[in-house]
């Protein structure tokens, strides 16, 4: 077995065993609160496979989370913790729907152009943070984190002033022209064309490390110096690197937008930006690894919601199971950290 | 010297991960001498030192100290029976005087009240009995790596260390520096100290060590009492198990015409320090410039300006007559020249790469390796076997991480990288410090091949013996300034003044 499939199995073990014990002690958790576990988690299995109908939710949480675990999950090789996807997506929501309400063209042009101003808002307001990095090194996790609650008061202004829905007292704009919405797939399923755009990007993800920007963007990560030394414009590179993350939030923000929600209302993030950054690291920035993360939270947060529809369980374990896989996550990578270093002084001398 | 052992080391082996790194060793270390332990990289001489200083446990075999069996489960054990340890790496605290570095490690006398003034006295007592030069009041970040050597060497005696093991003592030291450090090492072994010295430098073993003991791959190979039979060839042989070549021939050709011109370069260091001050040096097509000097002369900053990775304050670079002071690192890249720096680890490689991409990193952009935007990587696979072939990287395949590779395999993939550029000018910074005998050996050979094909070579080493074998033109720096120009063939000991900033009527 070679250096790279070993360590793939390593990292899927991993991955397997955090997510196990994060089960086991949400579970313990359960019954410390008089319920049956068994039946908890019986719950959140039947709510998200037990019918054709939540199967098609199923899909529909993937679509945002994945995309935006992508995104992070290549800011994070460049060792770029942009945890501002969450600011990213409601960015990009503001500008797809203010271009579908506001810009009076052709409802094909409109369309584009929505595309277009939804995957820039996305990356300029990563690329905000990208600059104030390269200008003034502020630390790209405090920016990021304090963009986020800027977009999220900015959508609140905007939903409850100027693009409210004059016709009710709710936080929302209006719904944008009926013609834009995604076409649904499978009856009156919300499950809407918007996965196989979700499809493709998949597919790009796949190659995308192999290309000369993915080598590049992975070589910065592995140090400024290094980077440097070997010809690349380190400053660029970093802005790039946050400009393509940031747009991928973009495009998680324009599909929700024109695929589910069809206007912008206070919320429309629903935590997806932190949702994602767990997912990036559960699945150790692996593509596949990603992949099966996303996959297992599209299923705990659907599942969790039905799971309090019919048992007593609060949701609240959901947030606890997800509160433990990011300890686990750390601690991995404290470990992770650890152990090759100590074999390897040891086999100095 | 009588011939009572302070240190009877039997049957010592150690494993790590499988592999034995001390393979039923045997030591003695007679009271009141000096004691070589010499071995190539990865021998296991510091292993069985660590072993001996609690720093690691044997798996097999037995350790008498003064004729009683000991188990010594911890340095502070160690140091309790008498033995002291001065890593190559100080364990020295920056921003604390002598006196407190001393103090961290032991209990104040005056209860909960410090024992400073005290102490610092004590300390001044011994340093003056050994010639040691040392202010106890003087902060650490103040002194040179000259001084810091002996602050550590103090400690160790000040705790009680009647048997001082000393890794690599000299590495860091210019020819006078060793020469009193020397001075020092034979007025403890008067006064009844018994001194282990590791080393892989056969001329120290031959000027100063009562006994050798010599490790090969883990096993002692040999023990001879030195006296004047025995010669350094003798001794290489059996660290090496064969000849080694310590001459290598000059150049067959005549240097050219001037390929890469320094004209009064100066700079700051990260510490707002001057690092340079109006320095110049030409060097031609098919000639190695060895640049002579301590370390943290300016050397580190000169190798990055003259590769883009740090812009000159002031004065400029010329190649081929054309002026290019300030560009990118990337420039530079293009202009074939190649680096290998100081700092392997951070900068020279990406540890948790794998060691085929390693080699490819100056070439991510368009190169040889992308075909539309992508990494080919059947063509990095060929050249990494292409690399591995040519510059012997010993490694199980191209998919290992380069951190897993020995100081000198890493060396030697930088080597391959820095080649296989075609460089027309070729920064070789301090290429072989760390490295055993053959990998050294190799990568100067290599130097020697880059430079006989028309490279022109600026080898920064402070290592002189590496100096005088390789340089066809000796510049020697200090304080950021050049001293002077010496010819092949210098005497070391001219070039030994100008590295402690002696300046001299030197012949050019």
């Amino acid at each position: 077995m070679n250096e790279k499939t070993r360590k793939t199995a390593i990292n899927a073990f991993g991955t397997i065993c955090m997510i196990l014990i994060a089960l086991i002690l949400g579970g313990i958790l359960v019954y410390l609160t008089g319920n049956s576990p068994f039946e908890a988690y019986g719950a959140m299995l039947r709510g998200a496979f037990s019918s054709p109908q939540r199967i098609s939710e199923l899909f529909v949480k993937l679509i945002p989370i994945l995309l935006m675990a992508f995104g992070v999950s290549i800011a994070y090789k460049a060792q770029l913790w942009n945890i501002g996807a969450e600011g990213q997506f409601i960015m990009s929501s503001i500008a797809a729907t203010a271009v579908a309400l506001y810009i009076n063209i052709p409802i094909p042009v409109r369309f584009i152009l929505s595309f277009i101003a939804s995957l820039a808002a996305g990356a300029l307001y990563a690329g905000l943070a990208g600059y104030l990095r390269n200008r003034f090194g502020a630390n790209e996790v405090i920016t990021t984190m304090m963009l986020n609650s800027i977009a999220s008061y900015f959508l609140m202004y905007l939903v409850n002033g100027p693009m409210q829905d004059p016709t009710t007292d709710l936080s929302q704009s209006p719904l944008v022209p009926e013609s834009m919405f995604f076409a649904r797939l499978i009856g009156n399923y919300r499950l809407h064309i918007g996965i196989f755009i979700l499809l493709a990007v998949t597919i790009m993800m796949c190659f995308f490390w192999k290309s000369s920007v993915g080598y590049r963007i992975n070589l910065i990560g592995q140090g400024e110096m290094v980077a440097t030394y070997a010809g690349i414009n380190v400053k660029q590179t970093v802005m790039t690197t946050m400009m393509i993350s940031g747009a991928f939030a973009g495009l998680a923000g324009w599909i929700e937008t024109f695929g589910i929600q069809h206007r912008i209302l206070d919320g429309i993030a629903a935590d997806y930006g932190n949702i994602s950054t767990i997912i990036a690291l559960l699945g150790s920035l692996n593509v596949y690894g990603i992949i099966a993360s996303a996959c297992f939270f599209s299923v705990l947060l659907c599942g969790g919601a039905s799971m309090q529809r019919m048992t007593e369980v609060p949701y609240s374990v959901v947030n606890v199971i997800q509160g433990l896989i990011i300890i686990l996550v750390i601690a991995r990578n404290m470990f992770a950290d650890r152990l090759p270093q100590v074999s390897h002084k040891e086999k100095k001398g | 010297m009588d011939d009572q052992c302070v240190v009877e080391m039997r049957g010592i082996t150690k494993i790590f991960n499988g592999v034995k790194a001390n393979d039923n060793v045997d030591f003695f270390l007679k009271k009141r001498s000096i004691h070589g332990l010499l071995g190539e990289n990865g021998a296991g001489k510091t292993t069985l030192m660590n072993i001996l200083y609690g720093l690691y446990q044997q798996e097999e075999g037995e350790i008498f100290i003064n004729g009683k069996k000991e188990d010594i489960s911890s340095p502070l054990k160690a140091i309790s029976i008498g033995i002291g340890m001065v890593h190559q790496h100080f364990m020295l605290a920056r921003p604390l005087t002598v006196t407190e570095n001393v103090m961290l490690g032991k209990k104040s006398r005056r209860g909960i009240l410090l024992d400073t003034n005290q102490t610092s006295n004590e300390l001044k007592a011994l340093s003056d009995k050994y010639q040691m030069d040392i202010d106890p009041n003087s902060k650490i970040w103040q002194l040179s790596v000259g001084e810091q050597q002996r602050v550590e060497i103090l400690t160790a005696i000040y705790m009680g260390a009647e048997i001082l093991i000393l890794d690599e003592p000299t590495a860091v030291l210019t020819p006078q520096e060793t020469e009193s450090f020397f001075e020092t090492l034979r007025q403890m072994r008067q006064d009844g100290k018994s001194i282990i010295l590791i080393t892989h430098k056969l001329e120290e073993i031959i000027s100063i060590v009562d006994e050798v003991t010599v490790l090969r791959d883990g096993k002692m190979v040999g023990r001879r009492t030195m006296d004047a039979s025995v010669t350094k060839d003798d001794l290489c042989r059996m660290m090496v198990g064969r000849n080694v070549l310590f001459d290598f021939p000059p150049a067959e050709t005549e240097p050219g015409e001037i390929k890469f011109s320094i004209r009064n370069i100066s700079v700051k260091n990260d510490k707002g320090v001057q690092a340079l001050q109006n320095f110049s040096l030409d060097i031609r097509r098919g000639e190695i410039v060895g640049l002579a000097g301590v370390d943290g002369n300016g050397q580190k900053e000169l190798c990055e300006i003259l590769t883009g990775l740090r812009p000159a304050e002031s004065g400029t670079l010329q190649l081929d007559g054309k002026d290019v002071t300030n560009r990118t690192p990337n420039y530079y890249i293009k202009q074939h020249i190649s680096h290998i720096p100081e700092d392997r680890q951070t900068i020279g490689l990406a540890l948790n790469w794998n060691l085929k991409n390693n080699l490819i990193i100056k070439q991510l952009g368009k190169g040889p390796f992308t075909r539309k935007g992508f990494i080919e990587e059947k063509l990095v696979d060929q050249n990494w076997e292409k690399a591995r072939d040519a510059y012997q990287i010993k490694a199980i395949d191209g998919n290992e991480l380069a951190r897993s590779l020995s100081g000198g395999n890493q060396q030697k993939l930088i080597l391959a990288r820095e080649l296989s550029l075609d460089p027309h000018v070729l920064v070789a910074n301090q290429p072989t410090r760390g490295l055993d005998v053959r990998a050294s050996e190799y990568v100067r050979g290599q130097i020697l091949k880059a430079r006989n094909s028309g490279t022109a070579v600026l080898l920064v080493s402070a290592d002189l013996e590496e100096i005088l074998q390789l340089s066809d033109r000796i510049a020697v720096i200090y304080d950021g300034q050049l001293m002077g120009i010496l010819p092949r063939g210098a005497d070391p000991m001219d070039i030994g003044a100008l590295m402690m900033g002696k300046k001299q009527e030197v012949h050019d």
